[in-house]
């Protein structure tokens, strides 16, 4: 059986994704328990990434449905297709079709637009994996539907009948924390917080996903970010800003961090005018070497 | 066969014991922990403790109490000595049994404070009979009356009088916002229905767009009298609960407790009475470190949706700097910031504290919170613009 997270450890490698055993075993049993999985984490941790890799990984579709504020069911499950409907009645003014043909014509499959939430239940063949990304932008009422579909897998149109799933997709979902979600939909998740990287976590992923970085300076720039994440700022650091910075960094051909460097790449690292002169007060203090090192 | 049975055994004693460290856990969580095992190698510490983790911790802030529970059940599991009891007892948070300082005038009275509000929840239990209804000159006098001047008899009635004001308020405002004829985007499902019969789309049906709720925290201060206080306040705000996306209450005296969850139960009056028991006594109330702790570990409760209601009397201990420099954070970020003094509702008070004086300028709006009237006039500022 250990085998098996083993070879989810390897095919998330595999998909270009740096994992650790925790985020492995989440993806394990939210694959084999088949109940939907709840990531939660700052922003720019790699938390979407999960799902893109899982159905990367499955061989399976992946459907996304990016919530904000005011998503209601006729985004997320479906709609009619009314400027169809519409044309569809005219075309048929002149026919002798009575009233309730022509209504079952219009409200019919062809004249239904399918979003995520129905598109990831009414697909047949192997399971998608459906993404709810961003649960804590929607409204609670929002959640509070998700709960109803993501608990029977089913979905019923007046017009149609019912809609169930011949095999529940795997489900994820993510939040940021902006607002605490209810523990109804708690309850029904797996449950994976992934903090930033360690600093080995961090290296592996830099010498992974920006090909021009030396050993050298993935070290460094992984040992100052780890110290700038100690610092109170306002908006900290993911490991988004990393990758960027390593990008821009490579691209100047840096194969180490010195004073200048930093100051001038500053902007990737940190995007909050204040942050930026809190950790500028902060390098002119103790200068880089407290920042890189760190190394025991 | 058996080896699924004692897991099914094990993992409900591993229940028992999350439960007692204060983690909500269900039943059927502790079935898919019992599954979650068949998925792993069962001798492996590491991958135990992921594959439970998983599946029993719900949210971020119960990883240490599980982290604690799992430490002991290991080692429990691996030399099966003691009796489960003893080992629940042994997680518990530490903290819970201390008890509280009752020396000096000032611990004295705040014991007799505390009596007083227990006889008063008790006489709550008896919910079916009916309470005599006062008549309207008096209720009119009620509503003026200070609520620390109440003798505890009418506690009860007062009581009931803010949840009438409160779910009468709620009314009022779900009635505001029914769907309107004009305006508002057109619904083209519900028009395409309404005109199936004339084969082209002649009356527009309308939906206005759902008034997005705000949202609630409450910090309430529950040192010493403005305990008093915060229960009428909260009683009035959770009776208003549906017409908010949703309420987060924090209480703090010289450090900050999510009591959301505990408020949030069938019970709601008997959540009010365990309230006393978070309540720490050691002397002082420290606003500043409280907010603090707020903005660092709950700061993502609050955006440009969420007032913030802090409920104290302003008298801080710590440093007003801090309470600025916090007060100022929490401002920035959220809707509206709301201060409610209860000393506010006496004419000859003073804002002088330096905490008060320190926090002041930073607050949208001041208030009483003192007596049935205040609260009431209270709801027509929880609005965002």
């Amino acid at each position: 059986m250990r085998a098996e997270i083993k070879k989810i450890e390897e095919m998330m490698e595999a998909a270009e994704y740096v994992t650790d055993p925790a985020i492995a075993m989440s993806v394990h049993l939210a694959m084999t328990l088949k109940k939907p999985l709840l990531i939660e984490g700052h922003a720019g941790v790699g938390k979407t990434e999960v799902a893109k890799v899982m159905a990367k990984m499955l061989e399976t579709n992946l459907i996304r449905l990016q919530c904000y504020e005011g998503l209601d069911a006729a985004q997320a499950l479906y709609e009619w297709n009314y400027p169809k409907q519409l044309l569809h009645i005219k075309l048929e003014e002149s026919t002798s079709h009575s009233l309730t043909e022509k209504e079952a014509a219009i409200f019919s499959p062809p004249f239904l637009i399918k979003r995520p939430l129905l598109q990831a239940i009414s697909e047949t063949g192997t399971p998608p994996v459906l993404l709810i990304d961003e649960i804590d932008r929607a409204d609670e009422e929002f959640e509070a539907f998700l709960l109803e579909v993501l608990s029977e897998f089913q979905v019923t149109i007046p017009e149609i009948g019912t809609i169930k799933a011949t095999q529940p997709p795997y489900v994820i979902l993510t939040s940021n924390r902006i607002r605490e979600l209810s523990d109804a939909l708690r309850r029904r998740c797996l449950y994976l917080w992934i903090d930033f990287p360690g600093f080995e976590k961090e290296v592996r992923i830099l010498t992974r996903k920006v090909p021009g970085v030396n050993e050298r300076l993935a070290r460094e720039i992984s040992r100052f970010m780890e110290t700038v994440r100690t610092i109170r700022l306002a908006k900290v650091p993911g490991v988004a800003e990393t990758l960027d910075w390593a990008q821009a960094l490579t691209s100047l051909h840096a194969d180490h961090l010195d004073e200048e460097l930093v100051a001038e790449t500053l902007g990737c690292v940190v995007k909050d005018a204040d942050d930026v002169k809190r950790l500028k007060r902060e390098l002119a203090t103790g200068g880089i070497a407290r920042f890189v090192a760190a190394q025991s | 066969m058996a080896v699924a049975r004692d897991l099914t055994r094990a993992m409900l004693g591993f229940g028992t014991m999350l439960r007692a460290a204060g983690l909500p856990v269900t039943t059927g969580a502790l079935m898919d922990a019992v599954r979650a095992l068949e998925m792993v190698d069962l001798m492996e510490r590491g991958q135990v403790y992921l594959a439970l983790r998983t599946v029993l911790v719900s949210r971020m802030e119960e990883q240490p109490g599980f982290d604690r529970c799992f430490e002991a059940f290991w080692k429990f599991q691996a030399d099966d000595g003691q009796g489960l009891e003893g080992l629940v007892a042994a997680v518990q948070p530490r903290g819970s049994e201390e008890e509280p300082p009752t020396g000096g005038m000032e611990g004295a009275q705040q014991k007799q404070t505390q009596i007083a509000l227990e006889d008063w929840d008790e006489g709550e239990a008896q919910e079916g009979e009916p309470l005599e209804v006062p008549g309207q000159s008096d209720r009119e006098l009620l509503m003026e009356h200070d609520f620390s001047t109440f003798p505890v008899e009418q506690l009860d009635e007062v009581a009931r009088l803010t949840v009438q004001i409160a779910k009468r308020l709620a009314r009022r405002v779900s009635r505001r916002r029914k769907p309107t004829r004009r305006g508002g985007v057109v619904d083209l499902r519900r028009s395409m229905r309404a005109n199936l019969t004339r084969g082209e789309i002649i009356e527009l049906r309308r939906r206005s767009r759902r008034r997005r709720k705000v949202r609630l925290v409450l910090l309430c201060d529950v040192s010493g009298s403005m305990d008093l206080y915060s229960r009428f306040l909260l009683q009035f705000l959770y009776a208003l609960q549906n017409v908010f996306g949703r309420v987060e209450t924090f209480t703090f005296a010289t450090r900050l407790t999510r009591v959301s969850e505990l408020l949030r139960g069938p019970s709601y009056k008997s959540a009010l009475r365990r309230l006393t028991e978070v309540r720490d006594w050691s002397g002082g109330t420290r606003i500043g470190d409280s907010l603090r702790d707020f903005n660092r570990e709950w700061g993502h409760l609050v955006d440009r949706r969420t007032i913030v209601l802090v409920l104290s009397d302003g008298w801080d201990t710590g440093e007003p700097e801090v309470l600025a420099q916090e007060m100022l954070s929490l401002k920035r970020r959220a809707g509206r910031v709301i201060w409610l003094n209860p000393l506010l509702g006496n004419p000859s008070y003073e804002p002088l504290t330096r905490g008060m004086a320190a926090a002041l300028p930073l607050v949208d709006h001041f208030a009483a919170a003192h007596n049935l009237a205040s609260l009431r006039e209270l709801a027509g500022h929880l609005t965002i613009r």
